[in-house]
């Protein structure tokens, strides 16, 4: 078993490359754990509330962590799954879990990083936040600056037990020749209450996304997503939440802007019980004539006491509003950027603010380099 | 007359290929407040949009000086940084931007919480802008956005319209209190303002009224007594 003090402290260059993703010292987290190619290459936690290990580990460790794994997403999932499900190494990822009605004060941060040039990695991660446990979690992913492109592959089975809080923020940022694959999945418990921020604005060659959500009786999903696509990056996003339980609600809002890159994003509700209700709001915004963006919000009623909504829109920057804009003196690169930040939304996203001025940085440094 | 500010000289401007002005000829000396009457559709909001550069209007003959600089040909950001303001009629929502986000890029942020409540906006800085906000607060918000740029030449559409009784007189002790104020250069201040109802004409200071008719200014003179002759005739006496 890896130990804590068989794994160097992070040097000043790692700490560098992950903190515009969130990253912060010990004594601002819970736990840390960081994920570097193939293996743990860093895991701290001092809160005894809070369990974080390599699943390697976590699987000696707790024989019912082998039922968690695999057991919200199919290893026939599809070729990438499969070919997971199908290594003979030791798993790689974390195991974190959140003692039953735990209520966890500081963030619990989790990284994965390629650093390797051409570096290829395969994740498996198992989150459980027990029953009545609260928690809020930063998780992100970087490169340091020599590495531009590699593969990774992610897994990642979430279990938020009944009447259990978990917020979430994810940043990525990731090199701008790599390909992305990452499949998601997470059952969220009876009256438990999940909140998640997604940040997918750095460049990258391909990164496909691919999220299911099960929500149980009275359980309650809000997620908030900004994806910013420079010329030359391709973002397929698809995801479904289902609301199984009776009284589940959810509530996703998409911002989507490319500035020369393809941004597809499929998203699906799915109203399984009574008095369920569903909100999708998918908006995009082109800044140039070059790119695209798909948006096919979809709705899914199976029960007739399920109530579900969407909302969607693609569109130019508006002329009229640049104008109006350019009338009080401001360039047109700085109404544009105005007017990109604002439809971002990112007062909106629950943001530290060290993170929100990183995240401008890289839609300032996207857009520079593909403009 | 007083330093020519703004000067137009035989200005013809179409959209989209349709005339709309022609001929116009018109000057604004430093320090006064002009208004242009006129009936619907006759071509007011087509001046400012004109001398602002805004889209889609195109100058195809005569020109616009500020200050004896010629700037019909430069971009709407250029003529604003040069000295020209405009509180819009019906401005854009810009969701996401805040009032707050809008000072401070145009770094008066300052500005923003000294001069917020005069006009009843001291709650605006987190609202963001043109969302939401009634007729009256539209108003408010486009004169107060004055205050924020600092323009020279001041051009206001119609910044009575949809605004009651109570609040105009505040839209007007706003426009007034702009006006009596130099702007950070020094410089006197000087405004085009656009009325449909004449209402403006009780809370301000005007020098100067011109009349509107299908693209042409057809009369200059005392602006009470051009609002007068217009209620008492319309505006049928004053054709081309």
């Amino acid at each position: 078993m890896l130990t804590e003090k068989s794994m160097p402290a992070l040097s000043n260059e790692e700490r560098n490359f992950l903190a515009p993703v969130g990253y912060e010292d010990d004594a601002r987290r819970s736990g840390t754990c960081i994920l570097v190619d193939q293996s743990v290459r860093y895991v701290h936690s001092e809160d005894p509330q809070v369990e974080i290990m390599p699943l390697k580990d976590a699987l000696g460790l707790y024989s019912w962590v082998q039922d968690l794994m695999f057991g919200l997403i199919s290893p026939d999932e599809n070729e990438h799954v499969k070919l997971a499900a199908e290594r003979t190494e030791d798993p790689v990822g974390h195991f974190v879990r959140v003692r039953e009605g735990a209520k966890v004060r500081l963030p619990l941060q989790t990284f994965s990083v390629i650093g390797t040039p051409q570096g290829r990695q395969f994740i498996h991660d198992i989150t459980v936040i027990e029953k009545g446990a609260e928690v809020e979690m930063i998780s992100g992913s970087a490169v340091p600056e020599s590495v531009r492109a590699g593969h990774h592959v992610s897994i990642g089975e979430a279990y938020i037990h009944e009447g259990a809080v978990c917020r979430s923020l994810t940043i990525e940022q990731w090199g701008v020749d790599m390909d992305i694959h990452s499949y998601n999945r997470t059952k969220v418990g009876a009256g438990a209450r999940v909140s998640s921020n997604q940040v997918l604005v750095a460049p990258v060659k391909h990164h496909a996304s691919n999220s299911v959500s099960f929500l149980g009786e009275n359980a309650v999903a809000n997620d908030h997503s900004v994806v910013f696509a420079p010329a030359g990056a391709n973002r397929i996003m698809r995801s479904e939440t289902h609301l199984n339980g009776k009284g589940a609600r959810s509530e996703s809002l998409t911002r989507m802007v490319t500035a020369g890159g393809s941004i597809t994003n499929e998203a699906r509700l799915v109203g399984e019980a009574a008095d369920t209700y569903g909100f999708l709001g998918c908006d995009g915004l082109k800044m140039t004539d070059e790119g695209e963006i798909l948006s096919v919000p979809a709705l899914l009623a199976r029960h007739s006491k399920s109530q579900l909504s969407h909302e969607a829109s693609v569109g130019m920057i508006s002329e009229e509003k640049m104008a109006y804009l350019m009338s009080s003196g401001m360039s047109e690169d700085l109404a544009r950027d105005l007017i990109v930040e604002g439809f971002l939304n990112l007062k909106e996203q629950d943001l530290p603010s060290e993170v929100r001025s990183s995240v401008k940085a890289m839609i300032e440094a996207a857009k520079s380099g593909s403009m | 007359m007083a330093e020519q500010i703004l000067g137009i000289r035989g200005l013809d401007v179409a959209a989209k290929g349709v005339p709309i002005l022609r001929a116009v000829d018109l000057e604004i000396g430093a320090g006064e407040v002009h208004v242009l009457f006129g009936p619907n559709g006759s071509g007011k909001s087509t001046l400012l949009s004109a001398i602002m550069g805004l889209p889609p209007y195109v100058v195809s003959a005569g020109e616009i000086r500020l200050g004896g600089e010629r700037i019909d040909g430069l971009a709407i950001d250029e003529r604003a940084r040069r000295g020209i303001g405009m509180a819009f009629q019906r401005p854009p929502a810009i969701d996401g931007v805040t009032v707050e986000d809008f000072s401070q890029t145009l770094g008066s942020a300052d500005i923003l919480h000294r001069e917020a409540a005069s006009l009843d906006l001291a709650d605006f800085a987190a609202r963001h802008i043109n969302v939401g906000f009634s007729g009256g607060e539209v108003k408010r918000w486009e004169v107060f956005k004055l205050f924020l740029q600092d323009p020279r030449l001041l051009l206001f559409d119609e910044p009575e319209s949809g605004v009651d009784l109570e609040h105009i007189s505040a839209v007007g002790d706003a426009i007034n209190r702009l006006m009596r104020t130099p702007n950070r250069a020094g410089e006197a201040r000087s405004a085009l303002i656009i009325t449909h109802t004449g209402f403006i004409l009780d809370y301000i200071e005007a020098d100067v009224g011109h009349v509107m008719i299908d693209g042409h200014i057809v009369r200059s003179g005392e602006p009470r007594a051009l609002f007068e002759s217009i209620q008492k005739h319309g505006y049928k006496t004053m054709q081309p």
